[in-house]
């Protein structure tokens, strides 16, 4: 059964049609590519998965429950994860804080578990870790995130996002703004994240970084879906070709 | 050191400090600081709501108004007695916080200040048009007591270690609060509510409950308040200064510290009263008339000009700027 099914989900800002009635189904363990030029609509795709904007039409359901109307956090608490762009963190708190929030359980009135554990498990995990004396501990940062570089903010977002226990990750364009080396590691942490069972769909408008990640691809264009298959088949596809030449090549 | 544990500490000499000074306080200072503790329940409560979350609210006095109206108008037309009046006040204004807290929620910014605003504007439009039981702007008189000796200075010192309980209690309490899993939601709340909401926390529940803690503790306040003057004074109940004067308070305090807010209450409370004070040391002849009239007539000046000088050197608050803002904790280990 699939994990994540996306049935003609339709989106429009004012006269644009963002997403343009879009299918696609993510089974469990698989890494889905959701790739397309600029504009192709797919962080809005992202946007409506999560709930922070709503269909005008379409339905989405994630484990055979219908998430389409649902706020942001109870799809979060119900297994899917994602990290944005543009790094969201919190800019006073340090590193261990920001990925603590996530270990944290969406509860007021009940006794809750010490985040500490699980906290340092997300940042050991995600390669947040300090140089510490002792080779087997991960000793979680205290710097605050304005430190990190690019590549770091992305660790600090995957860690937050894998605190949640997702069943479901979705990466926002994980490379953008990275350098060459930064782009490798990360790629590399995902690649981990796949090897042990994790699903995931990876926006990316760079199709180089998705390639060697995805087992199957889905193209977007304009908000449609213009393609669909495994990475060869997808850069062997006439249309897609045509779409990524015409905004501006791979 | 935990920020609980320096915030507790920071608030146990505070309040140890209050309670020695007492008997060798003037009468004057007595009430003064009597009326300050009063407001320092006032800009806590303000804190853990405003100060925490980063949604100003300017109209907090409206809770103290809901609180100090049933309170004492109960207390004077049926005669019930003060401690279930008192309950009530603050149960009606943990209520009016629940009810405005959902449309106020779907605001952000300058526009949920605004609609903060109007509450305590509409709400005075309501007491003068309800005068005849009210009272109107001129208020209500022989409401019971919160004190009944006979004796003058007796009730001062009542009052005075009464407020000094509740004070201390309700510090406690939101220190606790603020330093628990709770408050470190609300305070990510303030600084990327997006990313609070993608670690799956309902910010909204988050913002509600906050609201009512904060109309709660400051509903409290304003029963207490009544009870004190034992009259329900349009004036106190329903200032717009005195609301504005709570997010002053946390603000010079250090925003989100609770303590911070204490110290900031007692600032601003006690701070024109000292300049006043200080205008009647004794100065060299000739120049002793002369100060006096100028401090006494500019007093309300030179003290806001001061606040605005600290808050140009500590702009984070003198809280921070006494434990050093980006303080570190201790490091965590794991296996």
């Amino acid at each position: 059964m699939a994990l994540l099914r996306v049935e003609n989900v339709r989106k429009s800002f004012g006269g644009l049609m963002a997403v343009k009635d879009v299918s696609f189904r993510v089974e469990p363990g698989e890494i889905v590519g959701l790739i397309g030029p600029n504009g192709a609509g797919k962080s809005t795709v992202f946007n409506l998965i999560m709930g922070t904007l709503k269909p005008d039409r379409g339905r989405i359901f994630f484990k055979s429950q219908e998430i389409t109307h649902w706020p942001t956090y109870k799809i979060v608490d119900a297994g899917i994860a994602r990290v944005f762009q543009i790094a969201q963190y919190f800019p006073r708190k340090t590193v261990y804080e920001n990925v603590e929030i996530a270990a944290i359980p969406n509860e007021i009135f009940i006794r809750a578990p010490d985040p500490a554990p699980k906290t340092l498990q997300s940042c050991a995990r995600t390669g947040l870790c300090e140089h510490s004396p002792n080779e087997d501990r991960c000793i979680c940062r205290e710097e605050l995130p304005g430190m990190l570089p690019q590549g770091g903010l992305r660790r600090l977002e995957l860690a937050r996002a894998i605190g949640t226990d997702p069943e479901l990750l979705l990466l926002d364009e994980p490379f953008a703004g990275l350098s060459s080396g930064e782009v490798d590691e990360i790629s590399h942490l995902i690649a981990s994240l796949r090897d042990e069972g994790q699903t995931i769909i990876l926006v990316d408008h760079n199709m180089r970084g998705v390639m060697r990640l995805a087992d199957r691809i889905v193209v977007l264009c304009f908000g449609e879906k213009i393609a669909e298959g495994t990475p060869e088949e997808v850069a062997r596809n006439p249309q897609v070709q045509e779409a990524y030449l015409a905004g501006g090549g791979f | 050191m935990s920020t609980r544990a320096l915030r507790l500490s920071l608030l146990g000499a505070t309040v140890i400090v209050i309670a020695i000074i007492g008997p060798f306080l003037p009468a004057k200072w007595m009430t003064t600081i009597t009326y300050a503790q009063i407001f320092a329940i006032y800009a806590m409560g303000w804190d853990i709501l405003s100060g925490m979350t980063g949604q100003i609210s300017f109209g907090h006095i409206f809770f103290v108004a809901v609180s100090g109206y049933t309170t004492g108008l109960l207390n004077l037309y049926l005669r019930w007695p003060i401690w279930a009046t008192i309950l009530l006040g603050v149960a009606m204004a943990v209520l009016a916080g629940l009810m405005f807290s959902v449309p106020a929620l779907r605001l952000r910014g300058p526009y949920f200040s605004l609609i903060t605003l109007i509450l305590p504007l509409a709400t005075a439009r309501l007491v003068i048009i309800l005068a005849d039981w009210t009272g109107g702007e001129l208020g209500k008189f022989g409401v019971a007591a919160l004190c009944p000796f006979l004796d003058y200075k007796a009730n001062q010192y009542c009052n005075y270690y009464a407020l000094w309980a509740l004070m201390t209690g309700v510090g406690l309490l939101l220190i606790w609060l603020s330093t628990s899993r709770i408050g470190k939601i609300l305070e990510a709340i303030r600084e990327n509510e997006e990313a609070v909401e993608a670690a799956g926390i309902n910010v909204a529940k988050y913002k509600i409950f906050a609201f009512a803690v904060s109309a709660c503790v400051v509903g409290l306040g304003g029963a207490f308040s009544v009870h004190v003057n034992e009259s329900v004074f349009f004036n106190s109940l329903l200032s717009l200064t005195t609301s504005i004067e709570m997010i002053v308070a946390s603000v010079i305090g250090g925003m989100g510290t609770i303590v911070g807010a204490l110290w900031g209450g007692f600032l601003v409370r006690g701070g024109e009263e000292l300049i006043r004070e200080v205008a009647h040391w004794k100065l060299p002849i000739g120049a002793e008339g002369l100060a006096l009239s100028f401090v006494e007539r500019w007093a309300t000046f030179i003290f806001f000009t001061l606040l605005i000088v600290l808050l140009f050197v500590a702009r984070q608050g003198l809280l921070p700027l006494l434990t050093g803002f980006f303080r570190r904790g201790k490091k965590r280990y794991a296996s």
